[in-house]
C-alpha cells in the first residue's frame, strides 16, 4: 500500500536533440554532397524522401520538418541555380514534383510519428494499469497470506479451546459428582449438628437426665431413618437394668429387668456393637418389647462412663434387619454423645455442688473471721478502757501528793495514797499480762491429744502453795477420764478456774474446791465446785464475758474467765456455771473424751 | 415528805473505789452542798433508786436530784441501769449524766438513745474531777 498509481506518470521518451542534430547535419551534408557535387548536372531520382525515413527510427518531428525544409532548399538551389535551364516550365514542374514528393513523404512520416506517439501513450497507460493491477494483486496475495496465517492460528486456538472445553467438561462432571457427595455428607452433618445443638441446649436448660437421653433416642431414630422404629437407653444397676430413656413405643417395665441373659449383658461384656437379625431365632436372649407390636431385630452398642461400659443404646426394628456399617456408625455416635452428655451433666452437677460447698465455706470463714475481728475490736477497746482506771488513779493520787505541801497531809493519808498508787500499778501490770496471754491464746495453734486431767490437776496443785493446805483445800477425784485437749491450754483453763475458786471467798473462810468429772456420750464434763461468794444465777453466764468482773471487792482483771471460755471453745469444748449468792459456784468445762483412754504418766 | 426534808443528794454509780474518792474530794473542793451517795454496781443502783433494802430509809438515802452513771459496771452495765431508770415514771424527772472514760461515738449515741441528759467524759487524772464537779455545780445543781 505504498505509492499511489495516480501520481506515478512515466515520462515520454524525448528523442535526443544531439542525435537529431547529427542526423540533420549528416543527411543534409550527404544530400548536398550527392546532389550538388557528384550529380551536379544530372537530374537524379534519388529521393530526398529516403533520409526522412530515418525519422521513423529517430522519432523527431522537428528534425523531420527541419530536414524537409533543408532538402527543399537544396532542391531549389540545384534546380534554379546549378542546373542549366532547359525548359523553365519543365524544370519548375520537376522541382515542384520533387517538393510535393518530399512534403508528402514528410507528411506521411509525420503522420506515422503521431500514430507512434499515440501508441506509445497507450502502451504506457496499459503498462501503468498493468503495474497497478500487479501491485493490487500482490497486495491481495499478501493479505491472503496474512488471512491464511490468521486462519491457521484461529484453527489452532479453536482446537485448543475444544480440548480445554473437553477437559472442563470432564472436571465439571467430576465436581458435580463430588458436590453431590458433599451435599449428602453435608446434609447428614447438618442433621447431626442440629441434634447436637438440641442436646447442648438441653444441657444448658435444667432438663432432667431422662429428658436429655430421650432426646438422644429420638436423634438416633432420625439418623437411621426407616430401618428403625424405636430406640432406648438402658443402664446397668447391679444385677438389674434400668430403662433410662426411650422413644414412645417401647414397653416401660414397671420394675427393673434382670441384667443376666439380656442382650445388654452380651454387649457390655464384649464391649462392642452387635445386632440380632431376627429375634425369633434367639428366644433365649432378653430384649425389651414394643407396645402393641413385636420387635424383630435389635442393634445395640455399649454406653460408657469414662471407658467403662455401664449400659447400652438400643435401636429396634419391627422387621428382621441386617444392620449396615452406616447404622453401626450412627448408633455408636449416639452412644458416644450420650456418654459425653451424661459425663458433662455429672461434672456440672458436681461443680455446682462444689461451688455451693465452697460458697458455704467462704461464708462460714467470713463469719468466723468477722466474729474474730469483732472480738478483737471489743477486746482492744475494753482493754484500753480498763487500763484508764488504774492510770487515772495513779495520776490523781500522785498529783494530790505533789500538790500537798509538807505536813499538809497526815502520815496515814499519805500512806493511803501511796498504797493506792502501788495497787493501781499492780493492776495495770496484771491487765497487760492477761491481755497478752489472751491475745496469744486467740492466735496460737491448738493441737489436740489425749490429756490425763487427774494427773494434770495434781501436778498443778503440787506446784503452787496457794492451792495447798492450809491456804486452800482442793480435792481432786481419784479417777477422771482422759480428754482430747491441748495440754498448755487446758493448764491455763484449770489454773484460772482454781485461782478464781480460791480467791472469791469470804475473808474469814478457807477456800474449799472439789474437782470431779462425769462422762456422757463421748464428752467429759469436769466440775469445779467451790464454797465462794457466788453470784446470782441469772447473771452467771455473763461471768465469761470479757472484762466482766463479778465484784470490785476482789482484785481481778475480768479476763480470766473469758480466757477459759476462749481456750475451751478452741479445743472444741464448752464452759458453764451454776451459782447463787452465798452458796458457792459450780463451774464446769466440757471437752471431748479421748477414747484411747490415754493414761500417760 | 421525807424527800423534801432530806438533804439534796447526787447519786454516783461507780465501781472504781478510787474514782469515788476523787469525786468526794472534788465535791468538797468545788464547794458543792449536795450530799454524794455512791453505789458500786448496777444492782445496788437499782436497789437504791427503788428504795429497797438496805436503802429503804430515805432520810439516810434520799432520792437524788442528779445521777452520775458510769457505764462499765460489773454484771449489770450502766446502760442497763439507765434503761431501767427511764422505764420508771417516778424517776423520769431525775437528770442522768453518763460519766464514762469511753470516747466511742457509739457509746455516746447509745446513751442519748436511752435518755441520758448528758454524756461526760472521764478525765485522765483523778484530780481533774474537781473541774468536773465545778461544771456540775454551775450547770446542773441548783444552790440550796
Amino acid at each position: 500500500v505504498t505509492g499511489t498509481p495516480d501520481t506515478f506518470e512515466p515520462p515520454l521518451r524525448k528523442p535526443s536533440a544531439r542525435v537529431s542534430i547529427v542526423i540533420f547535419v549528416l543527411s543534409v551534408t550527404l544530400m548536398w554532397w550527392l546532389r550538388l557535387h557528384i550529380f551536379r548536372d544530372q537530374f537524379i531520382t534519388l529521393s530526398y524522401g529516403l533520409p526522412l525515413l530515418l525519422c521513423l527510427w529517430h522519432r523527431d518531428r522537428l528534425l523531420l520538418w527541419s530536414m524537409t525544409l533543408a532538402f527543399l532548399a537544396l532542391s531549389a538551389v540545384k534546380a534554379f541555380l546549378l542546373l542549366e535551364r532547359v525548359d523553365p516550365v519543365m524544370d519548375s514542374a520537376q522541382w515542384l514534383m520533387q517538393v510535393i514528393n518530399t512534403v508528402v513523404i514528410a507528411g506521411t512520416v509525420h503522420f506515422v510519428l503521431v500514430l507512434f506517439e499515440r501508441l506509445d501513450v497507450r502502451n504506457r497507460e496499459l503498462q501503468r494499469t498493468n503495474e497497478e493491477l500487479a501491485a493490487r494483486e500482490e497486495e491481495i496475495n499478501r493479505q491472503n497470506e496474512e488471512l491464511q496465517v490468521q486462519s491457521e492460528e484461529l484453527a489452532q486456538q479453536n482446537e485448543e479451546l475444544q480440548q480445554q472445553s473437553e477437559e472442563l467438561q470432564n472436571q465439571s462432571a467430576e465436581l458435580h459428582s463430588q458436590a453431590e457427595e458433599l451435599q449428602g455428607t453435608n446434609e447428614e452433618l447438618k442433621q447431626r449438628e442440629s441434634i447436637l445443638q438440641r442436646l447442648l441446649e438441653s444441657l444448658r436448660i435444667t432438663e432432667s437426665d431422662s429428658a436429655v437421653l430421650e432426646s438422644l433416642c429420638r436423634s438416633a431414630l432420625d439418623l437411621i431413618g426407616d430401618a428403625a422404629q424405636a430406640a432406648a437407653i438402658v443402664e446397668r444397676s447391679g444385677s438389674q437394668m434400668n430403662l433410662l430413656a426411650s422413644t414412645p413405643g417401647v414397653i416401660q417395665p414397671k420394675e427393673p429387668v434382670p441384667f443376666k441373659d439380656s442382650f445388654t449383658e452380651i454387649i457390655v461384656d464384649e464391649d462392642r456393637t452387635a445386632f440380632i437379625e431376627d429375634l425369633r431365632d434367639r428366644p433365649d436372649i432378653g430384649v425389651l418389647q414394643g407396645v402393641n407390636r413385636e420387635f424383630r431385630s435389635v442393634l445395640c452398642t455399649p454406653l460408657r462412663s469414662g471407658r467403662q461400659p455401664i449400659g447400652a443404646v438400643k435401636i429396634y426394628s419391627t422387621t428382621p434387619q441386617r444392620w449396615t456399617t452406616e447404622h453401626f456408625r450412627i448408633v455408636e455416635w449416639v452412644a458416644a454423645q450420650s456418654s459425653l452428655i451424661l459425663e458433662v451433666r455429672r461434672l456440672r452437677n458436681e461443680l455446682t455442688r462444689t461451688n455451693a460447698d465452697l460458697e458455704k465455706l467462704v461464708h462460714e470463714r467470713t463469719a468466723r473471721l468477722q466474729e474474730l475481728v469483732d472480738e478483737l475490736e471489743h477486746f482492744s477497746y475494753s482493754i484500753t478502757h480498763d487500763m484508764r482506771a488504774p492510770l487515772r488513779a495513779m495520776q490523781g493520787f500522785a498529783e494530790l501528793l505533789a500538790m500537798a505541801g509538807d505536813g499538809a497531809l497526815g502520815e496515814a493519808e499519805r500512806k493511803n495514797y501511796l498504797d493506792r498508787i502501788i495497787t493501781a500499778a499492780g493492776r495495770m501490770d496484771r491487765l497487760i499480762t492477761d491481755a497478752l496471754s489472751y491475745s496469744r491464746t486467740v492466735r496460737q495453734e491448738m493441737t489436740l491429744h489425749a490429756v490425763d486431767t487427774c494427773h494434770l490437776l495434781k501436778g498443778m496443785i503440787e506446784s503452787y502453795p496457794e492451792f495447798q493446805m492450809p491456804r486452800a483445800r482442793i480435792d481432786v477425784a481419784e479417777r477422771m477420764p482422759a480428754v482430747l485437749a491441748n495440754e498448755a491450754g487446758l493448764t491455763q483453763c484449770f489454773s484460772n478456774l482454781l485461782n478464781n475458786a480460791v480467791k472469791f471467798v469470804e475473808h474469814n473462810q478457807q477456800p474449799h474446791v472439789q474437782v470431779r468429772a462425769e462422762q456422757t456420750d463421748g464428752r467429759v464434763r469436769i466440775w469445779f465446785e467451790d464454797n465462794g461468794i457466788g453470784i446470782p444465777q441469772e447473771l452467771a453466764p455473763r461471768m465469761f464475758g470479757m472484762f466482766q468482773r463479778g465484784s470490785r471487792k476482789y482484785e481481778g482483771t475480768g479476763i480470766g474467765l473469758a480466757l477459759v471460755r476462749k481456750v475451751t471453745e478452741r479445743m472444741g469444748g464448752k464452759v458453764g456455771v451454776e451459782s447463787a449468792p452465798g452458796k458457792g459456784s459450780r463451774f464446769w468445762v466440757e471437752l471431748r473424751a479421748a477414747h484411747n483412754g490415754g493414761n500417760h504418766g | 415528805m421525807e424527800a423534801t426534808m432530806a438533804r439534796p443528794t447526787v447519786l454516783y454509780v461507780e465501781d472504781e473505789e478510787n474514782d469515788i474518792i476523787f469525786m468526794r474530794f472534788a465535791f468538797k473542793k468545788a464547794g458543792i452542798e449536795h450530799g454524794l451517795e455512791s453505789v458500786m454496781d448496777g444492782q445496788h443502783a437499782v436497789a437504791y433508786l427503788s428504795g429497797e433494802s438496805p436503802y429503804h430509809n430515805r432520810q439516810l438515802y434520799p432520792l437524788p436530784s442528779l445521777i452520775l452513771l458510769d457505764v462499765h459496771l460489773p454484771l449489770i452495765s450502766g446502760f442497763e441501769v439507765l434503761d431501767w431508770i427511764r422505764t420508771r415514771s417516778d424517776l423520769k424527772e431525775i437528770p442522768v449524766i453518763v460519766f464514762s472514760s469511753s470516747g466511742r461515738p457509739e457509746d455516746r449515741r447509745k446513751a442519748e438513745e436511752l435518755g441520758a441528759n448528758y454524756y461526760l467524759l472521764k478525765p485522765a487524772s483523778g484530780l481533774q474531777f474537781v473541774q468536773v464537779a465545778k461544771n456540775l455545780k454551775d450547770g446542773w445543781l441548783n444552790p440550796g
